[in-house]
């Protein structure tokens, strides 16, 4: 019992934001993640949030070698973003920035980012809380650079068939035009662009 | 052939046909008029803001955050911090960020803290600044720009004094600091117009005096004093914000949304606003039922007169038959006229339409602040049109092949 105090005792001090008291947690949902894409000039950058489940069907810590492998492919596949997100050739788009990784918990609080889960507070277990109540987050980024946009008419979202755990997509998109927001599902893995650049 | 003798019949009924014709002339306008005003409404109330990156509030819901900061509907579920403010302020990707503070009215009209430049950011009707129609913007403490329609309603002239009341529909009124008004906005059909503008520190100053929500009893500090005094806001109710690249909008978002000092919430307007048009689009919906009915309606009516032609025309379409007429060529002759009736009632119906709309212009504006173009119509609404004649056309071949059928057997028995 004592060491389990001293240990949470460590954890909140040793923790800047729950010396705060601040307490928030994101909204996370298995089979739903995040696009944003904002559009200027040539430019396209565009931030994927997806859930651990979503792409590797796990959120636990990936300590198997099989998991490590699936997490590592998942990266790999992430960090290609033409072939997640098929859009047409004549708008000659090129990646120049594809950046992919799992963020779990403990990276969070190391980039003081924000605090996912409350749990340090509501029991003492702190030494089993890292496998009992991460959400782990794939995030990915890019920026395209696209020749010629006005060719970019749809995006076709392969991103459903290479992960098939994956339902659903909620974009939100900025361009010229102004700001949109879609809801893209497996069923219809197709975002039409006409008018919207 | 066909078109001559379907033209000649309609001629010879010209009262009953012109009856029809009216129908759905008024049908068809009624059925263009709700597309327009739905569209023209869509329209009108996308272009309450433009050229603003993020709106950021208190964490509450993105509509609900849209609805008071820009539309003045209903009220924040707290403010934020002036430290978050200026925290956010001081990202490098933001250009400019203009804050809002309300809370209190003056008479109906809400009354609006901010600084000069909400009048350089703040923009509609894609990118349209707001404009003077009359005086000039915040230059003293105590100035206040109003909206056009506070102007009008009110009665209001530049140099006038008003006096806020503290809160919405309350008996304080901060009555030791009446404003002077500056400046009358040129009308802009968003909720501007029903906006008194203030600077934010006038609204600070008006509640020094003020604890707890009510006026310390006694205790005016004079205006010459207030102005020496240092009027840093507390808090404020929102904030506008512009980024210097719109690549940069949903990582300031995210910075915004994660802030761990204070929940706050940043939402694109654009996307907020389609979201609370989704929650509006169901009565659009309706609208749209209804006037269609109204068309089916007319189509049907059209119809039922064609059937009792029928009757009237029995001998006819039998002498038509003896002379050697194909029955398809009663058949055509009874669609061509169906056809020709719905498409003069349809250019009837677009004339009336039009018309009304170069009369109502700008009633409607006025009534409603809504702004209805008069533009030639779109290809849906010409597709809509045509469909609606061709339905038309369709509608009439029950009737048409009812006669094709029966006009021999039928027109040659003599009926007594």
């Amino acid at each position: 019992m004592k060491t389990i105090l001293i240990f949470g005792i460590t954890v909140i001090t040793s923790n800047p934001l729950l010396a705060e008291s601040t307490r928030q947690l994101e909204s996370h949902e298995h089979g739903v993640g995040q696009l944003e894409v904002a559009i200027e000039g040539q430019k396209i950058a565009i931030d994927l949030h997806a859930p651990g489940a979503d792409i590797v069907g796990f959120e636990y810590v990936a300590e198997s070698s099989k998991d490590r492998k699936a997490v590592d492919t998942a990266i790999t596949i992430l960090g290609k973003p033409l072939d997640l997100f098929l859009i047409s050739s004549d708008a000659k788009c090129s990646v120049m920035q594809a950046a992919a990784k799992l963020e779990s918990d403990d990276e969070h609080d190391e980039h003081d980012e924000h605090d996912e889960h409350d749990e340090h507070d509501e029991h003492d277990e702190h030494d089993e809380h890292q496998e009992k109540s991460a959400h782990t987050e794939f995030h990915a980024s890019y920026i395209l650079n696209c020749m010629n946009i006005a060719a970019m008419t749809e995006i076709k979202f392969a991103y459903f068939d290479l992960f098939p755990n994956a339902k659903e997509l909620e974009v939100q998109m900025i361009s010229d035009v102004g700001a949109f927001t879609f809801e893209i599902e497996r069923e219809e893995p197709t975002l039409d662009l006409i008018g919207k650049l | 052939m066909i078109l001559r003798l379907a033209f000649g019949s309609l001629m010879a009924r010209a009262l009953t046909v012109s009856i029809t014709v009216l129908a759905i002339s008024l049908s068809i306008a009624l059925f263009l008029g709700v597309e327009k005003i739905r569209t023209s409404a869509k329209a009108s109330f996308t272009d309450t803001i433009s050229g603003t990156d993020l709106i950021v509030g208190a964490r509450s819901g993105s509509v609900q955050l849209l609805l008071y900061s820009i539309f003045r509907i209903g009220n924040a579920t707290n403010n934020i911090t002036w430290a978050s403010f200026q925290d956010i302020a001081a990202q490098q990707n933001v250009d400019w960020i203009v804050p809002v503070s309300l809370g209190d009215s003056h008479k109906q009209f809400r009354v609006m803290g901010t600084t000069n430049e909400f009048f350089k950011r703040y923009k509609y009707r894609s990118k349209s600044n707001l404009k003077l129609q009359d005086g000039a913007f915040i230059t003293d403490l105590f100035d206040a720009v109003i909206g056009a329609d506070v102007a009008t309603e009110l009665g209001y002239q530049i140099g006038d004094p008003i006096i806020i009341a503290h809160g919405l529909a309350s008996f304080s009124k901060h009555e030791d600091q009446p404003f002077r008004i500056a400046g009358i906005l040129k009308k802009t059909s968003t909720p501007v117009d029903r906006t008194i503008i203030v600077s934010l520190e006038a609204i600070e100053a008006i509640h020094v005096d003020w604890k707890s929500g009510a006026k310390i009893p006694g205790q005016s500090t004079p205006n010459d004093i207030l102005r020496k005094m240092d009027l840093k806001p507390h808090a404020i109710t929102a904030a506008l914000i512009g980024t210097k690249s719109r690549l940069q909008v949903f990582g300031l978002q995210r910075f915004i949304n994660e802030y761990p000092k204070e929940p706050l919430l940043a939402i694109l307007p654009g996307v907020a606003l389609q979201e609370l048009w989704q929650i509006v689009g169901v009565a659009e919906s309706a609208l749209i039922a209804i006037s269609a009915m109204v068309v089916v309606t007319a189509l049907i009516g059209m119809m039922a007169m064609v059937f009792s032609s029928l009757n009237e025309r029995r001998r006819e379409m039998a002498i038509f038959r003896a002379v050697g007429a194909k029955p398809s060529l009663i058949l055509g002759m009874l669609v061509a006229e169906a056809t020709f009736v719905t498409a003069i009632g349809a250019i009837l119906g677009c004339a009336l339409l039009y018309l009304g709309l170069f009369a109502s212009q700008s009633a409607i504006d006025q009534a409603f602040g809504l702004w209805v173009p008069i533009n030639a119509p779109t290809k849906d609404e010409a597709l809509l049109i045509f469909s609606v004649i061709i339905a038309g056309a369709f509608i009439s071949l029950v009737p048409a092949i009812r006669a094709y059928r029966m006009s021999v057997s039928d027109g040659m028995i003599v009926n007594v």
